[in-house]
């Protein structure tokens, strides 16, 4: 934020309150959803250790697991909505609910499922999973407010592209350097006492960067041809930059075995490269790519073979590397079309439950288990809200990078959504992501409330105009070769 | 907004980029697809595939009902139980079996190693928890109450498997009988067996369990359906099948080359095939029955050669080879050879046809398979089903009879008879009684083969025998194998015969 603070020193907010009630309304409808959630958790929960202890319960309590949590989730809900009401900027106001949403589920799931599953101590105060994923979605939520109502001008992002695509390619390194390992992958850095995953930071970092770059070179990627002989290539020189930088991340990704990051960067590539240029052939050469790549890496690298071979037929090995596939393949079996009802599912092997990354990398198995088809279709459906809400911020942007930026931004967690969920469902290899605002984990939500942030503040309608274009040097020569453009 | 952008976007050739607008809605369409596909797969495995998932046996939520309900009863085909629950103190459903010599067949049911045999196959039914289906579920889901456990009805006569087991003795072996006319299965042995009940008490569980998988005779292994052993001559019954239905060759034929032949052997791509018995038969050019009779390697090698590779595998794959026997447990495929090679069928060349021809080559079968083929034979040429569960008994969803059903027609009721002949000569003939000596049972007209895996080195070779019995509306046919146990005609016909005499005085004389 400091950056922030520098390159806009004149932000003030200007008191022209400005009523939301679509995003009022909306926020009420969580909160009631919430609430009803909380109840039947705590009524199940509840009912349930008293059948195990022996003596079932006479009357249902429907109290909520924990009251205060609610509480303040909603009331931290509640308090974005104000300032933003404040503020006054016409910006989007069903991105807020829709996400307050998915986090609320999240944190719902994170009260349910065994609070010993993370343990973090401050000094004397022990915090458990449900009360951790509170604390970092409240931190969530002031990201995104601060995001939202700061941001009002996006030179600082697309002037300073490649500063910020060495930063990205830096914190990489640092992780693989002085990072620590997460279940057979560098995944995490540790700068005192926290520590976080910065391949989730990065894809905000990769959006940036492509968005800035395309929307400077999208009219050559998009026309112009290398020609080999008869064969028409893409302009080879004006691709290769943002290839470099892409495999870059993409090699130091593979390098830690963070498949999934590279699976996510990869497709945001692809699908940003096609909203730039609207050609086709770009998908279709990088899905070419994308399978010779696959092939190489499988046979390259043993846990790649273990993820698809797994993947194929994870009954070859029930007891080992096929376990959590089957344990979640049952837990949305038992599940059904109305689920078991939240608090009631997971039954557990040995007091842990079967599946023991369901809090990072298999939250819809358990969503599926507990809400059902139905819960399941709903949560998906949330992510398609987010996601068409941001297309439609990059559609109505004023120029190229917003809209690159903003369909970038939504993509990425579109993306990241259907990955892990494909893999969850075995439509496709699990690859360790996290469900964007569901899933347990400090870095990934105040990654992805980066995106919501950013995602609102380029809604609104009343910002000021880019500034002028600068046009590069591609675009200049461009112009002398084929005379001024209209 | 975006309808606008699209109204705009396809100015193409303009020399500028069609409008962001219209990429992003195409791009959005894309991942609606994308979601489309995931609501999909989920449909699937919480609609579709969740009554299979939700009975699964390593599912842990079967695991939890199963410590509380009580599994059904499993009998034999006289009523005689074999599996029972009781409730032990705590409350917690124990598994009581009767003796181990059903155990390769009822399996084990164990809160702590899971489900194996027809415990494993039936565990949902034998649980209660067939009936459930997502659907179904939707209408219970309030008020839900546990369907009523399913017990198994087995043609399996406890008698006939006590016998098995206890003429199979200390050897390592396998059993099968079963009614040629129906495909149900009366005696499944396999030796050595195991203490089931000793796995499903959780206090000996762990002890037993890690004892039997460290034992080195391997007694966990049901030898009878997972088996898979050289089967030396009895597989010349399934090339006189090939060869005879392929019309390749005639009860009649015979071949000039055989009898010279018979004092160095026959040479086939530089591979030298012996026979033992030209002191009895000299230069006779043999026929189909008096080549079973004295079992001539070399007269099946020719049969092989003439009918073809193609054909041969073709043909036991009729018979069930080349792919797992659909049964009520787990089978393994039995091969005629491993397929590697270039020749047709997949041999490597005529010298493997010629060896596979008289069970020596890359083949492998199991006990149940040669039963089945012994039963083809007997059954007049039509494959029956082999089953061994005959009911599902109860009153919840899912209680039904089993009956038998054919699987194949393999060959014709005239070739059949004309191996039924050969086999009969075989066990009766005046040479056959010296290969097949004991098989014989006493007063009914038998007929069998036996066979003597090679297996190379020094030790024992694999004792086989394969037979049914009467000849005329037979009604037991038999495998038996006995690992290391020598030629056939001296450990394999003699069991065979015993069993299948103590059948008929359980069941009567035809």
């Amino acid at each position: 934020m400091s950056a922030l603070a520098q390159a806009r020193p004149r932000t003030t907010f200007r008191i022209h309150p400005r009523p939301r009630p679509t995003e009022l309304g909306l926020l009420a409808i969580v909160a009631v959803a919430m609430v009803v959630g909380a109840a039947g958790l705590g009524a199940t929960q509840r009912y349930r250790a008293a059948i195990e202890a022996g003596s079932p319960p006479t009357a249902l309590d429907f109290s909520p697991p924990d009251a205060r949590a609610l509480l303040l989730y909603l009331l931290g809900l509640l308090v974005v909505h104000a300032l933003f009401v404040l503020a006054g900027r016409r910006t989007d106001q069903v991105l807020l609910p829709a996400i307050g949403m998915l986090g609320g589920i999240g944190l719902l799931l994170m009260q349910r499922l065994p609070q010993d599953t993370v343990v973090q101590s401050f000094g004397s105060l022990q915090l458990g999973l449900g009360q951790l994923q509170l604390g970092w979605l409240l931190v969530a939520l002031g990201v995104i407010t601060v995001l939202a109502l700061a941001v009002r001008s996006d030179a600082w992002l697309r002037t300073y592209k490649y500063t910020w695509a060495a930063a990205g390619i830096l914190l990489l390194l640092l992780t693989f350097v002085f990072g620590s390992d997460v279940n057979g992958a560098r995944l995490s850095l540790s700068i005192g006492p926290i520590s976080g995953q910065p391949s989730e930071l990065l894809k905000v970092i990769l959006v940036v960067f492509l968005a800035g770059y395309l929307s400077e070179n999208r009219a050559l990627l998009a026309d112009e041809s290398t020609r080999i002989g008869p064969v028409r290539l893409p302009p080879l020189p004006y691709l290769a930059p943002m290839v470099a930088m892409l495999a870059i991340a993409l090699g130091i990704v593979v390098v830690q075995r963070d498949l999934g990051a590279a699976l996510l960067f990869y497709t945001a590539f692809l699908a940003l490269l096609y909203v730039a240029t609207g050609r086709p052939s770009y998908v279709i050469g990088g899905v070419a790519l994308f399978i010779a790549g696959s092939y190489v890496l499988y046979h390259l690298f043993g846990h790649v073979q273990i993820r698809v071979d797994n993947w194929l037929d994870p009954w070859r090995d029930p007891q080992g590397a096929g376990f959590q596939t089957i344990q979640a393949l049952y837990a949305f079996a038992r599940g059904g079309i109305l689920g078991v009802g939240l608090g009631a599912g997971l039954p557990t092997i040995g007091g842990r439950p079967p599946v023991p990354a369901i809090h990072t990398d298999y939250p819809l198995a358990a969503l599926g288990e507990e809400l059902g088809l139905i819960g399941l279709l709903a949560v998906l459906g949330l992510y398609l809200v987010v996601v068409s809400r941001g297309l439609r911020i990059a559609a109505s942007a004023h120029d190229d990078f917003r809209s690159l930026l903003a369909a970038g931004l939504a993509l990425v967690i579109g993306i990241q959504a259907f990955i892990i969920a494909a893999g969850n469902l075995k439509l496709i290899p699990l690859t360790g992501i996290t469900l964007p605002l569901i899933s347990y984990g400090g870095s990934s939500l105040l990654a992805n409330a980066v995106v919501i942030g950013l995602l609102i503040a380029l809604s609104d309608r009343g910002i000021e105009p880019p500034p002028p274009p600068r046009p590069p040097r591609a675009i200049r020569r461009f112009r002398l070769r084929r005379g001024p453009a209209t | 907004m975006i309808a606008r952008r699209i109204a705009g976007a396809d100015r193409r050739g303009t020399g500028r980029p069609r409008t962001i607008g219209a990429n992003v809605f195409r791009t959005g369409i894309a991942i609606a697809c994308a979601f489309s596909v995931l609501a999909l797969g989920a449909g699937w495995w919480q609609v579709v595939d969740a009554q299979r998932l939700s009975t699964a046996p390593d599912n842990p939520a079967v695991i939890a009902i199963a410590r509380r309900a009580l599994r059904g009863d499993i009998v034999d085909r006289n009523g005689t139980w074999l599996a029972r629950s009781e409730r032990d103190a705590n409350g917690e459903a124990l598994r009581q079996y009767r003796d181990d010599t059903i155990s390769h067949v009822v399996g084990y049911a164990s809160r702590r190693y899971g489900t194996a045999g027809l415990e494993r196959t039936y565990n949902a039914e034998l649980l209660g928890l067939s009936g459930s289906n997502a659907f179904g579920q939707l209408f219970t889901k309030f008020g839900q109450q546990p369907d009523q456990p399913l017990g198994l009805q087995l043609s399996l006569d406890l008698r006939l498997q006590r016998a098995a087991v206890r003429g199979l003795g200390s050897d390592k072996g396998a059993v099968v009988m079963m009614d040629p006319t129906t495909g149900e299965i009366l005696a499944l042995a396999s030796t050595p067996t195991f203490d089931a009940g000793a796995i499903a008490d959780p206090d000996t569980s762990q002890a037993t369990f890690e004892g039997l998988v460290d034992d080195p005779n391997r007694p966990l292994l049901p030898r009878a359906t997972l088996g898979r052993y050289v089967p030396g001559s009895v597989f010349k019954i399934v090339t006189g099948i090939a060869g005879l239905d392929s019309g390749a060759i005639t009860p009649q034929t015979t071949y000039p080359e055989q009898p010279p032949a018979e004092k160095h052997g026959l040479v086939v791509n530089g591979f030298r095939i012996k026979d033992g018995h030209h002191p009895q038969t000299g230069s006779t050019a043999l026929d189909l029955y008096e080549a079973t009779e004295v079992s001539c390697n070399i007269w099946y090698a020719l049969t092989g050669l003439r009918t073809g590779g193609q054909t041969l595998v073709s043909e036991a794959a009729e018979l069930g080879f080349g792919a797992s026997i659909p049964f009520d447990l787990p089978t393994a495929a039995s091969q005629v050879t491993n397929g590697n090679g270039g020749a047709p069928g997949g041999f490597e060349d005529d010298a493997e046809l010629a060896s596979a021809s008289f069970g020596q080559g890359e083949t492998f079968v199991t006990p149940l398979q040669m039963a089945l083929v012994a039963s083809t034979v007997a059954n007049d040429g039509v494959l029956m089903k082999p089953h061994v569960v005959t009911a599902l008994t109860g009153d919840g969803p899912g209680a039904r009879a089993i009956g038998p059903e054919s699987w194949h027609q393999v060959l014709d009721a005239d070739n059949a008879h004309a191996l039924q002949q050969a086999m009969q000569q075989a066990v009766e003939g005046d040479l056959g009684k010296a290969f097949t000596a004991g098989a014989k049972v006493p007063g009914i007209p038998t007929a069998g083969k036996s066979g003597t895996a090679e297996l190379g080195g020094t030790g024992e070779p694999h004792s086989w025998f394969i037979g049914f019995a009467p000849v005329e509306n037979p009604k037991i046919a038999i495998a038996v194998l006995v690992e290391r146990g020598g030629r056939g005609g001296e450990r394999a016909a003699p069991l065979a015969g015993d069993l299948m005499q103590r059948y008929f005085e359980l069941y009567g004389n035809p």
